[in-house]
Formats: structure tokens, C-alpha cells, sequence
């Protein structure tokens, strides 16, 4: 059923002293002379969620990572992990997840003790939408997104992510981030109790 | 006193009058952008020197550096003409506007008014409405429609209102018995009551002409940013696309504020307790005192059509005539009649 609602009309009394003028008169004196909620922005910057779309990094081995996945991979592909470098063990999944052909350039260098190491790990993010489908396929948690989001820049060539670059992006967001919970926004204790009770209650999947 | 001596008192007061109108005038724009950005919970310009202080400056040497773009269509004599017949009214009618008492300086008399001719108010109502020209003709010469449209509209709020405004005048006038300006105010004085409280009315009706002539929310019909890309100005640029607002938006308003103030307020009388008497609590500065009660007056009066601005939405040009035909103009008529009613009864 369509319920109209017709416009109010004033009285007498509104429409000679003005009251509807007086009513809006008052809600922008009060927002007036309340204090403002701006961030005076280049000298001033909120800091974004954990899990904000921003630019790529790569995690370094640093002997949190996700085992036994790693350990897995790690032997799956044959690969030589280093202390302080990346965790990428160069199994293309990253690639292969994302929509965009030409976006990623890998590639691995043999050592010579027959193991593998990544050598070249170029995005290019002129060709980005931040879908973050890379980071879902990623299966030792070493490509993900950080809070980098001020990201203009003067050339083309800076648009694009060697590997020393999502290196150096990855161990400053794992000293700054990593002990942070994972909420969407960090002090919102109120969504953090919305989500709780929230949380679904999904029936397992019987495989057999 | 000798012709030379009278000759350097008025340029001095010319000289004096222009600079404070059109300085104040120019920082008046961040005022307005102060005011509007708290309205909307933000501080507004706070880069240029200490919260924005040194603004409008910045602002006035980017419009002098921009590129003046002649449109091709456009008249040329008319398109630059239009900002002379736009400026040269609104300033001139600060000729009759008195600014406060009779001050001694160095011997001399002065009365801080350029000139107080006999007809004053009529005088600078002529030039209000004068201003209308600069906004027509700007229109015109700009050959655009967005520009026409917005002139017509403007010239059709400022026949209706100028009828209104000169009624709603004519209240005062009739209390005062004297058309001029000074006078106006010493009758204000002399029978010890603003005309605010004798003619509410009459108040209400100029403080809606006073928006209207002066392309003020809720009756800025003529800009109209949504629907004519503001109007007339669409097709100019740099400086003269700066002085149009400066003329219309704070050179008139406070032109008319200060006619409001000298009609309504007792111009640089103080405080006044209706047929009682006046509280001045700047007594200490003797005569001066009036010059900052006439400031004060003024800068409130000025904060109101801001806040006015900032709050309220915009009427439709039916709206807006209909309400000056129909609503205000046998408002003032009927004011008219009360005047003439408690007028003989005043003393004075």
C-alpha cells in the first residue's frame, strides 16, 4: 500500500514570526559554534584500517610465517628461503588470480645448489584496480595489501613495484602493524561488538 | 572656513571612505568563508598566514595574474562597461551614509558624511537600483544564456523590491520628518527611540528587500549555482569575474546595512531603552564611540544575512515576486498607515 504524506501547512503564528526560519536559524548556530570535525589534512592524516586496499608489499621471512603452509610450499617448490628477504615462493598463483593479463612479472633465479630464489617480482599498478585477488591466492601470506594509499607520483616508472620496493614497503608495515587486531576500524569498540554477535553459524562441509 | 580647506576635507573623506569600503569589503570574503565553513562544521582557509588572515590577498593576486578572456560573441564595450555601472552606484552610496557624530579635529567641525544632502535616502536607493544596470548589461554583452537568464531574473527581484524597499522606508521618513540621512539619525536621538520598535513591520519588509536586492539567500535567484552556473558572471574572468560578487555580495550589503542601521537601528546612537534614554557602555571614548556603535551595528547586522545565507534554501522567481507583490507591498502599505497614525504623536 502507497501511504501519502502530505507537506504540513503552517499556521498563522509560524508564518508571521518566521518559526520554520528560527528552527533552521538555531540547528546552524549550534553546528556553528560547535567544534569542527575535519582533519586539516597534509599536516594532519588518519591512519587507515589493518585491512585497507592499499599499495602492494611483500612479508620477509622473519619466522612468523603461516606453517605448515610454508614449510609445504617452501619444499613443494624448491625454494631457498632467506632471513630478511621475501617469503614469495615464485608458484605464480598471484598471477594466475588476476583479471588483468600483463600485471605481473616473475620470475625465479637458480642458485647453485639446485634451490630456487625469486628474483623478479614486477606489478604494475597503472593496470591495478586494487581487487586484492592476488592476496586471496597467495598461499604463504607474503603479497598483501598496506595502508599506503598517497600514491601520486611525477613518472610512470614509479607507478611500478620491483621487488627491493613491496620488500621495503612489507618489513615497515610488519614493524608498524602486525601486532594490531584485525577490526575494520581500530578504537570502534562498537562495531567490534556487532560483529561478534554477528558472527555466522555456517554448517560444515562434509567432504566425505 | 576657506573653499581649500573644505576641498582637502572631502578628498580626504573620499579617499578614506573608498579604501575602508573596498578593503573591507575585499576581506569580507573570508569572513563569509569563515562563517559558512563553521555552519558546515569545517575551519575554512587556514593556510595562508595565521587562520587564513592573509587570504584574500592571495585571493586578489591570483585573479590580477589570470588571463582576461574576451568571449567572442561578446560586446566588447558593453562586457567591460557593466563592471563600472555595476561598482561606481554601490560605492556612491556610501556618499550619504553618516558614520557617526560631529567630531573636532584640528579646529575644524566635520561631520563623518560626504555629503548630507537633504534627500539622501532617495538618493541612495536611486543608486541601488542603479546597480541593476551593471547586472544587465553584463548579461547582455556577455551573449550567453546562462548570463541573460540570470540578468533578467535580477532585473525582475530588483523592480519588485525597489518598490518595496522604498515603501518600507517611507515609515521612518515619515517619524523623522527629513529625507536626509543625518537628520534621520539626530531625530532618532532627539526622541530617544531606534524606529525598530515603532515599525517592526517596516523592519522585517527591508530586511527581506535588502536580501533580495542584494543577491542574498533565499533570494539568489540570479546565481543560482545549481541551475545557472552563477549566472551573469558565467562569462568573465580573472579580476572582473571578482568584482561582480564584491560589489553584489558585501559592497551593497553593506551599503543597505548601513541605510538599514541609520533608518532602524539610530545609526551610531547606543543602546536604547525606547522614550527612556541610551546606555553607552564606551562612554569613555566621548565622541568617538559612535563610530564603533555604527562598526558594531553594522558587522551584526552583516553576520545576520551570513547566517541567513549559510541556513536557508532558495525560492523560486514565482515565489519570490509573488511575496513582493502580494506579501510585502501591502505590508509596507499598512505600515505606512500606522506611521501616519503615531507620527504627530512623537515629539521632535
Amino acid at each position: 500500500m502507497i501511504k501519502k504524506v502530505f507537506e504540513k501547512p503552517l499556521n498563522l503564528l509560524e508564518t508571521i514570526f518566521f518559526l520554520d526560519f528560527i528552527k533552521g536559524l538555531a540547528v546552524t548556530f549550534k553546528q556553528g559554534v560547535s567544534k569542527t570535525i575535519t582533519t586539516h589534512y597534509p599536516y594532519e592524516k588518519l591512519t587507515p584500517p589493518k585491512r585497507f586496499r592499499g599499495f602492494f608489499g611483500h612479508k620477509i621471512v622473519d619466522g612468523f610465517e603461516p606453517q605448515p603452509a610454508f614449510d609445504e610450499w617452501v619444499e613443494r617448490m624448491k625454494i631457498e628461503p632467506q632471513k630478511g628477504a621475501s617469503r614469495c615462493v615464485v608458484c605464480y598463483l598471484c598471477k594466475k588470480a588476476c583479471p588483468v593479463p600483463d600485471l605481473f612479472e616473475i620470475d625465479g633465479k637458480k642458485l647453485e645448489n639446485g634451490k630456487k630464489v625469486v628474483s623478479v617480482f614486477n606489478m604494475n599498478l597503472m593496470l591495478c584496480t586494487f581487487c586484492g585477488l592476488c592476496v586471496d591466492a597467495c598461499p604463504v601470506d607474503c603479497l598483501f595489501q598496506s595502508d599506503i594509499h598517497e600514491t601520486a607520483s611525477f613518472t610512470r616508472r614509479d607507478a611500478i613495484l620491483d621487488l627491493q620496493k613491496l620488500e621495503t614497503i612489507g618489513k615497515s608495515w610488519q614493524q608498524r602493524r602486525e601486532e594490531e587486531p584485525d577490526r575494520i576500524w581500530i578504537d570502534d569498540e562498537a562495531r567490534d561488538v556487532l560483529w561478534r554477535e554477528n558472527k555466522l553459524k555456517l554448517p560444515k562441509v562434509d567432504n566425505a | 572656513m576657506s573653499i581649500i580647506a573644505l576641498a582637502i576635507i572631502i578628498v580626504i573623506k573620499i579617499v578614506v571612505i573608498l579604501l575602508v569600503i573596498l578593503g573591507i569589503g575585499a576581506y569580507l570574503t573570508l569572513v563569509e568563508r569563515k562563517v559558512a565553513a563553521h555552519i558546515q562544521r569545517r575551519p575554512g582557509p587556514m593556510v595562508v598566514g595565521w587562520h587564513g588572515l592573509l587570504q584574500p590577498l592571495a585571493d586578489g593576486i591570483k585573479l590580477l595574474t589570470k588571463e582576461d578572456i574576451l568571449p567572442s560573441s561578446a560586446d566588447k564595450i558593453l562586457y567591460n562597461f557593466a563592471i563600472i555601472m555595476a561598482l561606481v552606484p554601490a560605492s556612491l552610496v556610501f556618499a550619504v551614509v553618516p558614520f557617526g557624530p560631529e567630531v573636532h579635529v584640528l579646529g575644524y567641525d566635520i561631520k563623518p558624511i560626504l555629503t548630507d544632502v537633504n534627500i539622501g535616502i532617495i538618493l541612495a536607493f536611486a543608486f541601488g537600483s542603479l546597480a541593476v544596470y551593471g547586472v544587465a548589461l553584463s548579461g547582455w554583452a556577455s551573449n550567453s544564456k546562462y548570463a541573460l537568464v540570470g540578468a533578467l531574473r535580477k532585473a525582475g527581484i530588483i523592480i519588485s523590491y525597489e518598490v518595496v524597499i522604498t515603501f518600507a522606508a517611507l515609515g521612518p521618513i515619515m517619524l523623522a520628518k527629513s529625507l536626509s540621512t543625518y537628520d534621520i539619525v539626530m531625530a532618532q536621538i532627539h526622541q530617544k527611540v531606534w524606529y525598530i520598535f515603532l515599525q517592526p513591520i517596516s523592519f522585517v519588509v527591508f530586511v527581506f528587500a535588502l536580501l533580495a536586492e542584494t543577491g542574498r539567500v533565499p533570494f539568489d535567484i540570479q546565481e543560482a549555482e545549481a541551475e545557472l552556473v552563477t549566472g551573469f558572471t558565467v562569462e568573465y574572468g580573472g579580476m572582473k569575474f571578482g568584482l561582480f560578487p564584491l560589489v553584489e555580495w558585501y559592497v551593497e550589503v553593506l551599503s543597505l546595512s548601513a541605510i538599514l542601521t541609520v533608518l532602524y537601528l539610530g545609526g551610531w546612537s547606543a543602546i536604547n531603552i525606547p522614550f527612556v534614554g541610551f546606555i553607552d557602555p564606551f562612554f569613555f571614548l566621548g565622541a568617538w564611540s559612535g563610530f564603533l556603535w555604527f562598526i558594531i551595528k553594522v558587522s551584526l547586522l552583516f553576520l545576520l544575512i551570513l547566517w541567513l545565507h549559510w541556513t536557508l534554501p532558495r525560492y523560486r522567481i514565482d515565489q519570490i515576486t509573488g511575496i513582493a507583490w502580494k506579501v510585502m507591498l501591502p505590508l509596507a502599505l499598512f505600515n505606512i498607515l500606522i506611521s501616519a497614525i503615531i507620527a504627530p504623536l512623537l515629539r521632535g
